[in-house]
């Protein structure tokens, strides 16, 4: 037997522990409820939040990304096609793990459909990701029966893309319309999460890829080609969230708005190199450096390194403008609260984390085992 | 339809805080938990310090952000105006909370109330437990429970919801003030129906001239503050370079 074969089971059963500890979670949610959070009445959203988030703006990259073959028809990339859009999938069941363990009353969700609300940019945003995801699961399906080109299944396709270029916007929205903290999520977010979006779907789905390439020990040349490709994608999109980012940060440095300024205090959550914060440093700027040696992006060791980087920076920031937005008490709050609130999750807001990837990581497991999930291209 | 509104008037509150009080047993608010609550600062440099209280509630705003924001109009508005929430929509999403610029907005993190449910003597052996002595003396939950706040909404409301000033809206709805005003001990609170011009709050409006909390914003908040409390005096001047 072969290392890989005898290591197979024993990657599902740390899938499946995890899985276990992950309903065991949902359970002590339910019951004791989240109080078992590091958050109160000023930093009222954390970790399973600031999870979804950057797993659902994931899940849009990877849905924008499948429709450079399955909408705009370049054909050399359809045979990552049908990986993309299970990954998408996979992507946002683990987004949505993370936001119903966030939710303080789950079952009460049968409201969204019985009485919409159709001015909350909450309620959009999860309309759309819920359309988005019943979309990617029929157009997978169309796909695997190998149905490509009919019109229902390119409508899939334009419906799905559509919904992927919303869903960020609307996330964008939910912190860019809020009344009382105007001046530190600003009327950029919308442009900002569009932008994360496509910078997580692909850093995410080239570390996916040149890892399951290498444990497959398949490289082919297509692969090699395609993924060269999809590296040039990758500079373009670091350079416009760059561009994106240094703005941002130049704009914030020179406000005098009272209300950027008090918010400045906690700006830095993993601390700063001068003006610059630490996750936008070693999260951004580094892999964007990196991205542009040339040698390092012919490596396996250099692609994962990379877009892991810049994966896991995407979380930190949306991490860091998470706290920072919420972290002094508004009004009355400020007579029950210090003036400035610190915030590390407690171990039941890692166990949501924990679940929502091992959701995630178990889909992929299952697809690449019974899915074909690559080489498949239309007739 | 009355358009219901409260004046405060800053020159006769005290800060003595019954308003808050009346306001947690009236509608057996948990701990933690403030629908009625206050600003408090301290401006200047000593000897010359200030010290200013304003009290604080939802300000029932017309263009609430809450209700807005809401996805599932858990929370809504009255025909009256009145901001109020309905506990059996809520998700617990706290978009609310994190959109009201005012504060006022808060969630039940764990069960409500806890203390009175420990079955737990505080003396084993020696006292009851805080649920028996709740259960004797025939309360809910809490020994002090008012069955009235069930007339329009769950009396205590659950974990996992939010939960907010409601204008006490299950006594307004039987003509009766909200009970903050009713308790205050310098009449500081004011409420009634700003659409008739000969209201109480309509005449003390067109006398004086009030101030709203972030009025920039443009909620148009209906708890309007009037006049200062303030019996400092100084020396007429002109100042001097």
């Amino acid at each position: 037997m072969s290392i890989k074969k005898a290591l197979y089971p024993i990657w599902l059963a740390v899938l499946g522990f995890g899985i276990l500890i992950g309903f065991y979670t949902a359970m002590k949610l339910f019951t004791d409820g989240h109080i078992l959070f590091n958050t109160n009445d000023v930093i009222i959203w954390s970790l399973p939040l600031g999870v979804y988030i950057f797993l659902a703006l994931t899940s849009s990259g990877l849905t924008l990304l499948s429709a450079i073959p399955l909408v705009f028809g370049v054909g050399k990339y359809e045979p990552f096609a049908k990986r993309l859009v299970f990954l998408a999938i996979a992507t946002l069941c683990g987004g949505f793990v993370s936001i119903g363990l966030e939710l303080g009353t789950v079952t009460h969700m049968i409201y969204i459909m019985l009485s919409p609300n159709l001015s909350s940019p909450i309620w959009w945003m999860g309309a759309i990701y819920s359309v988005e995801l019943v979309l990617l699961v029929i157009k997978f399906w169309r796909l695997h029966a190998g149905d490509w080109h009919s019109r229902f299944s390119k409508f899939l396709g334009s419906a799905s893309f559509f919904c992927a270029l919303a869903a960020p916007l609307m996330i964008g929205s939910v912190f860019g319309l809020t009344e009382s903290r105007i001046t530190f999520f600003g009327p950029v977010m919308s442009i900002y999460c569009l932008l994360m979006a496509f910078l997580s779907g692909l850093s995410f789905f080239i570390l996916y890829s040149v890892v399951v390439e290498k444990i497959g020990s398949s490289t082919s040349k297509d692969f090699e080609n395609i993924i060269k490709e999809f590296i040039t994608i990758f500079r373009y999109a670091a350079s416009a969230v760059v561009v994106f980012t240094l703005v941002k940060i130049a704009i914030e440095s020179a406000t005098v708005v009272p209300e950027f300024l008090v918010s400045t205090k906690f700006k830095y959550a993993f601390g700063a190199l001068g003006r610059v914060p630490n996750e936008v440093v070693f999260g951004l700027f580094l892999p964007f450096i990196l991205l542009l040696i040339p040698v390092l992006m012919k490596s396996a060791g250099g692609r994962v390194f990379t877009s892991v980087l810049m994966w896991a920076g995407a979380l930190a920031m949306h991490m860091q403008i998470l706290i920072a937005g919420q972290s002094h008490p508004i009004g009355p709050k400020a007579e029950q609260f210090p003036e400035f609130m610190a915030y590390s999750p407690s171990k039941w807001e890692w166990l949501v984390f924990l679940f929502a990837i091992t959701v995630m990581l178990l889909l992929y497991t299952l697809g690449e085992r019974y899915l074909k999930l690559t080489g498949a291209r239309a007739d | 339809m009355p358009r219901y509104a409260m004046v405060i008037d800053l020159q006769r509150c005290v800060g003595c805080g019954a308003c808050s009080i009346a306001c947690r047993s009236e509608n057996n608010v948990p701990d933690g938990i403030y629908w009625s609550n206050k600003i408090t600062e301290t401006v200047g440099k000593f000897p010359h310090v200030r010290y200013h209280y304003i009290p604080t509630l939802c300000n029932h705003c017309q263009y609430a952000p809450c209700v807005r924001g809401c996805p599932t109009k858990a929370m809504h508005k009255l025909d009256t105006g009145i901001t109020m929430h309905d506990p059996k929509k809520c998700i617990g999403c706290k978009y609310c909370e994190f959109n009201c610029p005012y504060g006022v907005i808060y969630f039940n993190w764990e069960t409500p109330h806890r203390f009175w449910r420990d079955e737990k003597p505080v003396i084993p052996g020696g006292t009851a437990s805080p649920k028996e002595l709740s259960e004797k003396v025939g309360g809910k939950v809490i020994p002090y429970y008012n069955p009235d706040r069930e007339e329009t909404s769950a009396g205590i409301r659950p974990k996992g919801v939010v939960e907010k000033c409601t204008f006490c809206d299950h006594r307004v709805r039987k003509g009766q003030l909200p009970y903050c005003v009713e308790a205050c001990p310098a009449n500081a609170r004011i409420f009634g129906d700003i659409s008739n011009p000969s209201s109480d709050v309509s005449v003390l409006l067109g006398k004086h001239r009030p101030f709203r909390l972030r009025e920039q914003l443009g909620t148009e908040p209906h708890v309007f503050y009037i006049r200062e409390y303030n019996p400092a005096r100084y020396k007429a001047t002109k100042g001097g370079v």
